[in-house]
């Protein structure tokens, strides 16, 4: 790996230096300002607000910045406009990656979907496409994701829970049976590089059979190793210097070979929703970025070539401005990574483009109806931010996978903020806020900080190896806890504001009947039918590409085509690179 | 004599890929002062020979992803079958609806613990089970 030997700060820090800065404020004004603020503060303000001026907002995920009472240009008396903040479309991008953002395209509504058999979920797809849904999202279910066959003893009873259960290329068919995947965009929520690596193909397997060339296709794939070796539960793991491979494996040849899918979803979602500050959700998905783009550029691709198809995942939890804030400060950072270590030339190489859901963890059993409000003003932080698409969650989750009810709620609730609120017309309508720049400002300034921190365990492979980043959520989360229960978090229903009534009354989802035995079933002929002699070669072509470091995705996709099933790859996996421990967090 | 130290032996029931609850719940339990030991992803089989192995006084058992009723009742099974049924306590937690917990109930588990749940109401609950079954 290539090592700069100065530090991300260091590189920013030269680069701010250089800068002549153009003060927006008059100093002189600054300086009257600042006599008329002591003054205010002195005689109007009362003394205890004056004590207190400062306070640390306790929220659900939340970064402890403190806040001020007031902001006033005191915050930003030294503030460069054109250089921090800009014009929407253009450098820094704090305000937007496009001129007229949702003026021009709306931000992508996207609901995940995911259960039963592919013919469920299929069914589930046509309902949200037929009520407005403009994108697909599809998640799999537990054995899928963590890689086993529905017929494997240790899938018994999950085949199909939490998502939908895939086999083989045949399931990808069914799944996206009757989809227009010419004309909307799909996110295949494949959460590791090593199911990526699997999934993938056969979905690429599956348009083959329609005929459609990889070149029309259009979406995502998460492939992010944080989710395979830091946020996960599972029994099986592969090493992470391994699963990093897989990840930049996948990015080359998706890269070259898929060119309008984006190969990555740099996931911060699951690790903040598992229990991190926003800042280290960001700071975690950003070194894992800048070691990905060192990898393929050890590899001998240019940067512009891969970067321009970077996407980021953000989960948008409680408070409210430090989520706007957020997601503006990432996109200036990114910006100017990209810009000065990256060296970074094509203006699409810029661009911190993103997904977001609203924040699972933040849904509570006790009053669900409650949730609807919290998922609501957690997708209007969001698209304040300028984000590109959009999940709501749904107010059951805490119960189970949604049903159709609450699945249709959450997509109401975007076609409500976009057709009814105006708030899509303006671009950035929170930039220029003394508060929402000030609070930018601290934010970048963290999450730099927190770069360097990973940095100095030697990069973000490294401290997955170290259990540096594991033992780092373990402490936020059991800090979190603590203060949920003595209640200096405050959850309405929950530990505040606590009704009498005790079950709620809502429907709960309930999975369909009879999917085990039907991808048992599926599996069965599927290995009668096919070539095996074929799908055995592709199989042991398939690790010897992962011993002789080849890039494995085209070995996967000849898996793929000759029918073998998830579980099959997986074993070469795990037979090629042998399994890793990873500590336990408690 | 009297045995005073519980001994707890946790697992993620199945595949499930959610662990902050078990994480949780291991450093609530072993800041208590029981012994916790952490199995990780097991099957029920697996579990019931861990449980018998490490001599634990209780099995818990975490799930979030929909495999509660099934997995659950196979561990019970399993306990019955190695005769385990009634000289241990069992308990699971996780993402499940009213409807299940009664189902939970009458599958034999001794507690269900959702995310309402109180750091109080869990030790207390370990305790009471520990007493009732094993005292």
């Amino acid at each position: 790996m290539p090592k700069n030997t100065k530090t991300l700060k260091e590189i920013l820090n030269e680069e701010e230096l250089k800068k002549q800065k153009k003060p927006l404020f008059n100093p002189e004004i600054i300086k009257e300002l600042d006599k008329e603020f002591n003054t205010w503060k002195e005689n109007t303000v009362n003394e205890n607000d004056g004590k207190n001026w400062s306070v640390t907002p306790q929220t659900i995920l939340g970064s402890e910045i403190p806040r001020e009472m007031i902001y006033t240009p005191l915050n930003l008396s030294e503030m460069d406009y054109m250089s921090e903040i800009g014009f929407s479309g253009t450098e820094p991008f704090t305000r937007g990656v496009h001129p007229n953002m949702y003026r021009g395209k709306k931000f992508t509504i996207r609901q995940i979907n995911g259960f039963g058999g592919p013919e469920d979920t299929n069914e589930r797809f046509k309902f949200m496409l037929k009520n407005g849904a403009t994108g697909l999202s599809v998640i799999f279910d537990i054995p899928t994701v963590q890689m086993y066959d529905s017929d494997d003893p240790v899938s018994k009873g999950q085949v199909g829970t939490s998502g939908v259960a895939i086999d083989s290329t045949d399931d990808m068919e069914i799944l996206f049976k009757d989809m227009p995947l010419e004309d909307i965009t799909v996110s295949i929520v494949t959460h590791y590089p090593s199911n990526t690596a699997i999934l993938f193909p056969m979905f690429l397997a599956m348009a083959d059979r329609r005929n459609i060339t990889w070149d029309k296709l259009k979406g995502t794939v998460q492939n992010d190793i944080t989710l395979e070796e830091v946020v996960r539960s599972g029994p099986e793991y592969i090493p992470p210097r391994d699963c990093f491979r897989i990840q930049c494996d996948n990015i080359e040849f998706i890269r070259k070979e898929v060119p309008n899918w984006n190969f990555i979803n740099l996931n911060g979602y699951n690790l903040h929703d598992f229990g991190t500050s926003g800042v280290t959700e960001m700071a975690v998905a950003i070194s894992n970025g800048i070691e990905t783009l060192e990898e393929l550029i050890s590899r001998g691709y240019d940067v512009d070539f891969i970067a321009p198809r970077l996407a980021f995942f953000w989960s948008i939890s409680n408070d409210f401005f430090e989520e706007v804030s957020r997601i503006r400060a990432a996109r200036r950072l990114w910006y100017k990574i990209m810009k000065y270590k990256f060296k970074a030339k094509n203006p699409r190489s810029l661009w911190m483009r993103c997904h977001v859901q609203t924040s699972g963890i933040t849904l509570t059993r006790q009053e669900p109806f409650n949730n609807i409000i919290r998922a609501s003003y957690q997708a209007l932080a969001a698209i304040l931010g300028g984000v590109q698409s959009l999940h709501v969650d749904s107010y059951d989750e805490a119960y189970a996978v949604p049903t159709e009810e609450a699945a249709l709620l959450s997509l109401r609730t975007q076609q409500i903020i976009q057709s009814e609120t105006a708030v899509t017309e303006v671009v950035d309508p929170l930039g220029g806020s003394y508060y929402v720049e000030a609070l930018t400002n601290e934010i970048e300034k963290r999450i730099l900080e927190e770069v360097g921190e990973i940095e100095k365990v030697g990069g973000y492979v490294a401290s997955i190896e170290k259990g540096w980043i594991h033992r780092k959520i373990a402490n936020y989360f059991n800090t979190e806890q603590v203060k949920i229960e003595n209640g200096e978090i405050k959850i309405v229903g929950y530990n505040c504001y606590k009704s009498d009534e005790i079950s709620p009354s809502i429907g709960v989802f309930k999975y369909p009947a009879g999917v085990e035995e039907r991808q048992k079933e599926k599996i069965k002929k599927l290995k009668e039918s096919r070539n095996n002699s074929k799908a055995e070669k592709t199989l042991g072509d398939l690790e010897d590409a992962c011993l002789k470091r080849k890039n494995i995705v085209p070995y996967s996709v000849e898996c793929a085509r000759a029918g073998c099933t998830e579980g099959e790859i997986f074993k070469v996996f795990k037979k090629s690179f042998g399994l890793w421990k990873p500590p336990a967090m408690f | 004599m009297t045995k005073t130290n519980i001994k707890v032996l946790l697992s993620k029931l199945g595949l499930d890929v959610h662990s902050r609850g078990v994480f949780i719940v291991a450093k609530i339990l072993r800041d208590a002062g029981m012994e916790v030991i952490y199995l990780g992803n097991s099957m029920p089989d697996q579990i019931i020979k861990a449980a018998i192995q490490e001599d634990a006084d209780i099995v818990g058992v975490s799930s979030l992803a929909g495999a509660h009723l099934t997995l659950g009742a196979d561990l019970i099974n399993e306990a019955k079958k190695e005769g385990i049924k009634d000289s241990k306590g069992y308990v699971i937690g996780g993402a499940i609806s009213p409807e299940d917990i009664d189902n939970l109930k009458k599958i034999g588990f001794d507690a269900i613990f959702t995310s309402g749940a109180t750091k109080e109401e869990i030790i207390s609950s370990f305790k009471d089970i520990f007493n009732k079954k094993l005292n």
